[in-house]
């Protein structure tokens, strides 16, 4: 007779569910794809077909210029494809049939993987496309740089997952975790960044901010990588002092350091997803 | 006695201050099918929900037959219970087709792989969904959910089988099915746990009956027993040929004085003024009698005997579904929050 108890032990539900969830949210991936086909066509060769339009004169600084929209469709990704992981089940009260049937901590690494191989898909598909004209445009070998990039887009995204995904393990209805979450990502960490710029200047580079550690994108392109990280523009003013005059100096952090950045998106990873994991298992339907 | 296979124990459920489920004493034995009756908000879901640990239970336990080493309790058992199905409230699928959805529910339960297929289909073949298997839930009518909902809860084969409301939103017929079907599963020895508050499907397919009030189980007997409590039962009996209006009253005088032994001497005059009534349309007679075993057979061998030239019966029967309407009025009519009556009986007091 078939152990019972034994036959939860293992990954063979977790894989079914990667698989159901992928099949799910097959719409979903096909618009992205499409969006993130689009963006990098049009970043990478209409633009180019403008007669006044200078292509870069390396390689990395064309990835560099075609990876500005990289962010903003990863970010919408993560929120569309994961705000409803969590409370969707208890919103549209899927979880009285799926609950029973599965552990919840193997239900929600499942539906966390199945969606995150997507977003990591249509990431790949832009970086692909890119690289296919960085290639048509500059010739081979493909710069090594374009693969750190993806690895760190890889990383930056599998965060805003976890992020997104532990807003979705208390929030109760989905259309206000993407507005929540799209609302922190685009702007409050924006927001936040420049505040503690204008109060902390040098002293506090913003490390808890996910949109700064996702600099690391474009900024681990350049070659050298900036150094210093941190810098201060100054402004010279017309007229007397206090009306408009004087200097006027503003500084930015440009990117975390590499072995900073690496490994905070791994915190963020890490911490966000426990959190989920541990509240959605709390949670009661 | 059959090996219990659930226990619950002093199983309490508060949301706020108000008390959902309140110290729940209940055993269910292999092969049992059960039927939890209550009002609305009752209980029966929360309880159905704690045994499905979706919900925590501020106090008691849960006991559970395990394969290991017989009952454990449902919050130290690590995994989740994959020998139960469950049925729970009204059914909400994914937004994909029903086959795909039996799919990935049989698999995440681990049913035989190669036996997948033929369960799907066998069982959509039975519910008649079978046209429907790859349309999408989203298509689907309140009905058709509802019977999809029960085919994913014996969809792994369990051995014991959880169904909240099972008839709601189905058509005569599907509810016909549907007892057909937890009957037959019944005799395949299968433990089945039903909660309604549709009596005449819970008196149809329960050998006991679970009465839940204000969170409280009052009552836990077959129909039986539990009328017992009431001290009047029903006969219902259908004669062949109409009784002619100018004999009725003498032969009703005749027939209270031969049965009176066996007759309710207490009858609620709520219930009926005389202990036998004679109804034209049904063509009919009703007998309340004293409830017991023994009176009703006495009854039907003197009506045989004794009134054999005055009228053929056709039928004789005792409805369950009237009693356990009778009981269940009584229950909600008697149980307040203040103090609970108790119905029955032997087991409600384990």
């Amino acid at each position: 007779m078939r152990n019972e108890d034994e036959s939860f032990i293992g990954i063979s539900p977790i894989y079914h569910t990667i698989i159901f969830e992928m099949k799910k949210q097959k719409k979903k991936l096909y618009f992205f794809t499409v969006i993130a086909i689009l963006i990098a066509v049009l970043t990478g060769y209409i633009l180019q077909l403008f007669p006044d339009f200078l292509l870069p004169q390396t390689q990395a600084e064309f990835f560099s210029s075609g990876l500005t929209f990289i962010s903003f469709i990863t970010l919408f990704a993560a929120c569309l494809f994961f705000s409803g992981i969590i409370c969707s089940e208890f919103n549209k009260r899927t979880g009285f049939i799926v609950f029973p049937k599965i552990n919840k901590y193997k239900l929600i690494i499942g539906k966390y993987l199945g969606n995150l191989i997507l977003v990591v898909f249509i990431v790949a598909v832009f970086y692909f496309i890119l690289g296919l004209f960085g290639f048509l445009y500059y010739g081979g070998p493909i710069n090594i740089r374009i693969f750190y990039s993806f690895g760190f887009a890889v990383l930056y995204v599998i965060a805003l997952s976890s992020f997104v995904t532990l807003f979705s393990s208390f929030m109760k209805n989905v259309n206000i975790t993407i507005i929540i979450t799209l609302v922190i990502l685009l702007m409050g960490f924006n927001m936040a960044d420049q505040i503690i710029n204008l109060i902390f200047a040098d002293a506090f580079e913003p490390l808890y901010s996910l949109a700064y550690l996702g600099n690391l994108i474009t900024s681990v392109l350049l070659n050298p990588f900036p150094n210093p990280r941190y810098t201060e523009f100054s402004f010279g003013g017309m007229g007397p002092p206090g009306m408009g005059g004087g200097d006027f100096s503003f500084g930015t952090w440009a990117t975390p350091s590499i072995f900073m950045g690496t490994t905070l998106l791994l915190v963020y990873i890490v911490a966000c997803f426990l959190l989920a994991a541990l509240l959605f298992k709390r949670r009661q339907l | 006695m059959s090996e219990t296979v659930i226990k619950l124990e002093n199983l309490t459920k508060k949301f706020g201050n108000f008390t959902a489920v309140n110290s729940v004493n209940l055993e269910v034995h292999r092969g049992e099918t059960i039927g939890l009756v209550g009002p609305n908000g009752a209980g029966k879901t929360t309880t159905i929900k704690m045994i499905a640990k979706i919900l925590r239970p501020n106090a008691g336990k849960i006991l559970i037959q395990t394969n290991h080493s017989g009952l454990q309790d449902l919050q130290s058992v690590s995994t989740t219970v994959s020998k139960i199905g469950f049925l729970i409230d009204i059914p909400n699928f994914y937004n994909m087709t029903g086959y795909q959805l039996l799919k990935y529910y049989a698999k995440i339960q681990r049913y035989p792989k190669e036996k997948i297929e033929n369960r799907i289909d066998e069982l959509l073949e039975l519910f008649k969904l079978s046209e429907w298997k790859h349309e999408k839930t989203k298509k689907y009518s309140k009905g058709m959910v509802q019977k999809l909902g029960i085919i994913q809860a014996i969809l792994h084969d369990p051995v014991i089988i959880i169904l909240d409301e099972p008839q709601t939103g189905l058509d005569p017929l599907a509810r016909i099915e549907i007892r057909k079907y937890i009957r037959k599963l019944s005799k395949l020895g299968k433990t089945i746990f039903v909660a309604s508050h549709m009596l005449y499907e819970i008196s149809e397919v329960c050998d006991k009956i679970a009465l839940i009030n204000y969170g409280k189980i009052i009552g836990f007997d077959t129909v039986e027993n539990l009328a017992l409590s009431l001290g009047t039962s029903e006969i219902n009996c259908v004669l062949l040929n109409p009784l002619p209006a100018e004999k009725l009253a003498p032969l009703l005088t005749r027939m209270v004085d031969r049965l009176n032994p066996y007759l309710d001497q207490n009858l609620d005059p709520n219930t009926s003024e005389i202990p036998i009534r004679y109804n034209p349309e049904h063509q009919g007679l009703k007998f309340y009698f004293d409830g017991k075993n023994e009176s009703k057979g006495e009854i039907l061998k003197i009506l045989v005997k004794e009134f054999e030239s005055d009228f053929t019966i056709v039928s004789f029967i005792q409805p369950r579904t009237t009693q356990l309407e009778r009981v269940y009025s009584k229950m909600v009519t008697d149980n307040t929050p203040e103090g609970t009556i108790k119905l029955t009986g032997d087991d409600s007091k384990k």
